[in-house]
């Protein structure tokens, strides 16, 4: 069955194991077994293999919720996070140039911070395959690579947005920044209201990963995101706005 | 691509041993199987290497997504469709891929 263990003194649960199934698949055993043949016959090295591994293990969004709870509070880092957002990520501990020196095949050492305002809304999307901002918000959700998301945000922003439960006012613009191999993008949400005086460790709590992609808005309260899988589906035509054809 | 079925995915995605259908036969909450960052890394080193750059692996995984695989879950999906591709190249062979897994579960299952 599970189980998990802990490294260092006791009730320490920073390095607790995630608990896994004593049980061997074929899955497992695929990757393992093509991993070895793509070694064995130098399609990559075993130590470039560990070391995207430590890397790919090391991000996650908890980066990103930094920097957008610093840009809240310093009003000088947030000019630098919208004009050098390399920078500024390497002020919350990210260096998009890990882990090659160079940074990854997948993640172009450009990235721009989108700012939302009153009166406009950002989202994210990639609609060529699934590009992310992955040093700041580690991988990407299953939802994000999907065709369904994909397809559907760039053609009907505000019923998806609706799908995630994200309702923007009609006086409110919605901009799609579609990734676009050569740069990648994150929302600077609006700072909620009711966090005066917070500081920037319980402002980056109610920052999730949704808020940075722009599908959801950081709220006091909300500090995980929760979603169904939504199933792929043409949104219900209304009279007020019919989708375009595809 | 998506009309070559290969036997040795076939044989594995019929045992119905997907992380999302395994894991609450366990109660393990976990949402990734022990594989996945790897198979992560495998995608990023296959990219530097140039074996396999990613915007052509995303492509061919989002065709095989919609047609060969589409019933099956992510993680699964992106590692069938990496080693589908990988082996419709002839990268790997189907018979070095079948023999190599032999081996490895002997292995795993030895202790």
């Amino acid at each position: 069955m599970s189980h998990t263990h802990t490294h260092g003194n006791p009730g320490d649960t920073h390095h607790k194991a995630a608990p896994m199934v004593e049980e061997i698949t074929d899955y497992e055993v695929l990757e393992i077994a093509v991993r070895e043949l793509a070694i064995e016959h130098g399609l990559f090295t075993a130590e470039d293999h560990r070391k995207f591994t430590e890397w790919a293990e090391s991000i996650g969004p908890a980066a990103g919720s930094r920097l957008v709870a610093k840009a809240w509070t310093d009003p000088a880092f947030k000019a630098l996070a919208l004009k050098d957002g390399l920078t500024a990520c390497k002020e919350v501990g990210v260096d998009w140039a890990e882990p090659t020196g160079v940074g990854t095949p997948s993640d172009y050492m450009e990235f721009h911070l989108l700012e939302d305002t009153p009166t406009l809304h950002h989202v994210i999307v990639c609609t060529l395959c699934s590009c992310y901002p992955r040093p700041l918000l580690g991988m990407s959700p299953e939802w994000y690579r999907t065709t369904n998301y994909r397809r559907r945000l760039v053609r009907w922003p505000r019923q998806v947005l609706a799908e995630f439960g994200l309702i923007v006012p009609p006086e409110v613009e919605v901009r799609v920044e579609d990734s676009n191999q050569k740069c990648r993008f994150m929302v600077l949400p609006m700072r909620p209201e009711g966090t005066d005086n917070w500081t920037e460790k319980q402002l980056a709590e109610i920052v999730t990963r949704d808020c940075m992609i722009g599908v959801a808005l950081p709220k006091p309260g909300r500090t995980a995101d929760v979603h169904p899988i939504q199933k792929a589906r043409r949104p219900v035509k209304s009279s007020a706005e019919e989708p375009a054809n595809e | 691509m998506s009309e070559n079925r290969i036997a040795v995915l076939e044989a594995t995605r019929k045992q119905d041993k997907a992380w999302e259908t395994l894991a609450p036969r366990y109660g393990v909450t976990n949402p990734n199987p022990p594989w996945k960052t790897s198979l992560t890394a495998m995608c990023d080193c296959l990219a530097v290497s140039g074996a396999l750059p990613a915007l052509e692996r995303r492509n061919t995984e989002d065709e095989l997504a919609e047609t060969l695989y589409s019933d099956i879950p992510s993680p699964e999906r992106e590692l069938l469709a990496l080693v589908h591709t990988l082996v419709s190249r002839g990268l790997v062979s189907e018979a070095d891929l079948v023999s190599r897994m032999k081996t490895v579960r002997a292995r795993l299952e030895a202790v």
